[in-house]
């Protein structure tokens, strides 16, 4: 072996080599830790899902014109909840219900001013609200009405109004301790209930009772036209996904986009990996072009060396085992190199990200090795193959 | 081992007159295993052709060669290659030596995958040949004479049931090509191998077998 080494090795130009050695390791610090950056944003993103409480995602008809004028239906129609619900990304859909018939409040209370209004109240399953207590909750027979009412309204009040009409702030805690009267008008009846707020919420913006209670109202006091509901509440396995916001464009629907800015940063991503990832894969096609092309150039430029070997009595296997070690250790310098350095590329961005509070693996993923070996492999394979089948070649006339 | 030739013709001999040769114009010609054989002609009559094709590395000629009653056509490259570390042993015209490597690393470069010969045993054979002292030197500054003597050494380096010696003494003084051809007879002799030698016709060698091509 170190004969062959000698004569094989002997007036080889290096230069392309490293070029060729250059180009692949471009290539693949490029492509892993693209797929490193990847990984950890998702990774954040996924962590951060419950923070952005983003899992629920309620869903509304754009309102336009058209609608305005009574064109096209503002509300989802069966059909079109069902077309929801069978979405790969969904994994409970529940549409909104509503009043069908008119509601007041008022209160007649010693310690507080008196007032009236006009009222409408909206449910949904309580399985899809984030207010947990213990008073949620009807029966029927209850004369007490638990309502939520959304975080929003109190902080209008609280930071608008009441600052700027000089109004004291109220603070959460007293508003629960306010009953009020409300009256469920049917069309030959009126019959009042004891309401009170008994949270805030800040998923849903609207006005909340239990499901149970508005659908036993509606059966019993219900008689204007039932309406399609307007708005929907969806659960997502992954609310990073996509496909969430592709659909809900697609549809000409709306949502607080807010709540879908993982699913847009994911878009995003994706995007960014898949340019990545196809401006790594020409430079690597590239590179192995490079490499098959500089082994086929040191075969050439040893042909006669080779054919003197194989009269010798050198199997053409042989002859090739030189290169091929060549070939392995330039790849092996190739992966670790690579290796290293998108280690050193993620190690940074997880200390960039750590002033920024956020929380990242540091190292690289088993994706990442495993992309790593797979390719070098094949590289491996495909200018062994290449090799022999050359020295083959030479070996043969 | 046994070759027979099947009105085997080089094709470049077609058009060469071939008229009183005894192997171009033979429909059937064998080279036996333990006989050894001086092939003399004048230059071009196809002498090198005819080691060439015997050792796998032409393949333009019409007609068959039998190996051992296999048609060598059929071989593949492994078997040539087993063929020539075990049993067909070839001392070129052109020598075939790596100028970079010195003398002692070309043989060995043979020895090293049959591991027929003891170092000591290539020393022994240098010096008979008088190329001891050359062996650390590159093959490639060394006088064609000396470099001939390397090549037969390199060939002495395998077992052979064969062994193709091609004007292997052209550039060795009488003295010394006479010795050369007692170690190549003895080597023969040792391993029961056919020789086949060619020469220009002013062969000193009183070898058995004559054959005119």
């Amino acid at each position: 072996m170190k004969y062959l080494f000698q004569i094989l090795w002997k007036d080889q130009s290096r230069a392309h080599l490293i070029w060729a050695v250059i180009g692949t390791l471009a290539g693949f610090v490029l492509l892993l830790s693209g797929i490193q950056f990847y990984e950890n944003m998702n990774k954040i993103l996924k962590a951060n899902q419950d923070l952005l409480d983003p899992e629920f995602i309620i869903i509304n008809k754009k309102v336009n014109i058209g609608r305005t004028l009574g064109l096209g239906s503002s509300g989802f129609s069966e059909a079109e909840i069902k077309e929801i619900a069978e979405q790969p990304f969904s994994e409970r859909v529940a549409p909104f219900i509503s009043n069908e018939f008119p509601i007041s409040a008022f209160t007649r209370s010693k310690q507080f001013p008196n007032f009236y209004t006009e009222l409408f109240f909206e449910a949904v399953p309580d399985e899809f609200i984030d207010v947990k207590s213990p008073e949620w909750g009807w029966k029927e027979g209850m004369d007490f009405i638990p309502v939520i009412l959304p975080q929003d309204y109190l902080n209008l009040y609280n930071f608008g109004f009441a600052q700027s009409q000089g109004l004291p702030q109220i603070p959460k805690e007293m508003i629960s301790m306010v009953q009020f009267q409300v009256m469920l008008k049917g069309q030959n009846e009126k019959v009042s209930y004891k309401g009170k707020i008994i949270g805030f919420s800040n998923r849903i913006n609207s006005i909340l009772v239990p499901y149970d209670f508005l659908t036993w109202a509606n059966k019993r006091f219900g008689y204007l036209e039932k309406t399609e509901a307007s708005r929907v509440i969806m659960v997502s396995k992954d609310p990073t996904d996509p496909a969430i916001i592709q659909f809900i464009e697609d549809k000409g629907y709306d949502t607080i986009r807010e709540r879908l800015k993982s699913s847009r940063l994911n878009i995003i991503l994706k995007f960014v990996l898949s340019f990545l990832v196809l401006i790594a894969g020409i430079i690597i096609g590239l590179a192995l072009l490079i490499f098959m092309l500089s082994l086929q150039l040191m075969i050439s430029r040893s042909s006669e060396k080779i054919r003197r070997l194989s009269k010798l009595g050198y199997h053409y296997t042989e002859i090739s085992l030189p290169y091929i070690i060549i070939l392995f250790l330039l790849l092996a310098v190739v992966t670790l190199l690579s290796l290293v350095s998108s280690a050193i590329l993620a190690g940074k961005l997880t200390h960039m990200a750590s002033q920024w509070k956020l929380e990242l693996a540091s190292g690289l993923s088993a994706t990442v090795y495993a992309v790593a070996f797979g390719l070098i492999s094949l590289l491996f394979l495909l200018n062994s193959v290449s090799i022999l089948l050359s020295t083959r070649k030479l070996c043969k006339n | 081992m046994i070759f027979r030739l099947e009105k085997l013709i080089p094709l470049p001999m077609l058009e060469v007159r071939t008229s009183g040769s005894s192997i171009w114009e033979a429909d059937s010609f064998i080279f036996a295993q333990g006989e050894k054989y001086l092939v003399e002609a004048a230059s071009g009559k196809g002498k090198t052709s005819l080691l060439s094709i015997m050792y796998g590395l032409r393949k333009d000629y019409r007609g068959t060669l039998y190996i051992d009653d296999t048609a060598s056509s059929t071989l593949r490259p492994r078997d040539w290659s087993n063929l020539r570390k075990q049993k067909i042993s070839y001392i070129f015209q052109g020598l075939e030596l790596f100028d970079d490597l010195s003398a002692r690393d070309n043989i060995l470069l043979k020895n090293k995958i049959t591991g027929f010969k003891t170092q000591g045993q290539i020393s022994e054979m240098a010096e008979m040949l008088g190329v001891d002292m050359f062996l650390h030197k590159k093959s490639g500054i060394l006088s064609f004479g000396q470099r001939q003597r390397i090549a037969i050494i390199r060939a002495l380096c395998q077992p052979f049931e064969f062994l193709f010696a091609d004007e292997c003494f052209s550039h060795i003084d009488k003295s010394n090509s006479q010795i050369a051809m007692e170690l190549i007879s003895s080597e023969c002799q040792k391993q029961n191998a056919g020789l086949i030698l060619t020469s220009l016709g002013n062969s000193e060698h009183n070898l058995k077998m004559r054959v005119s091509i």
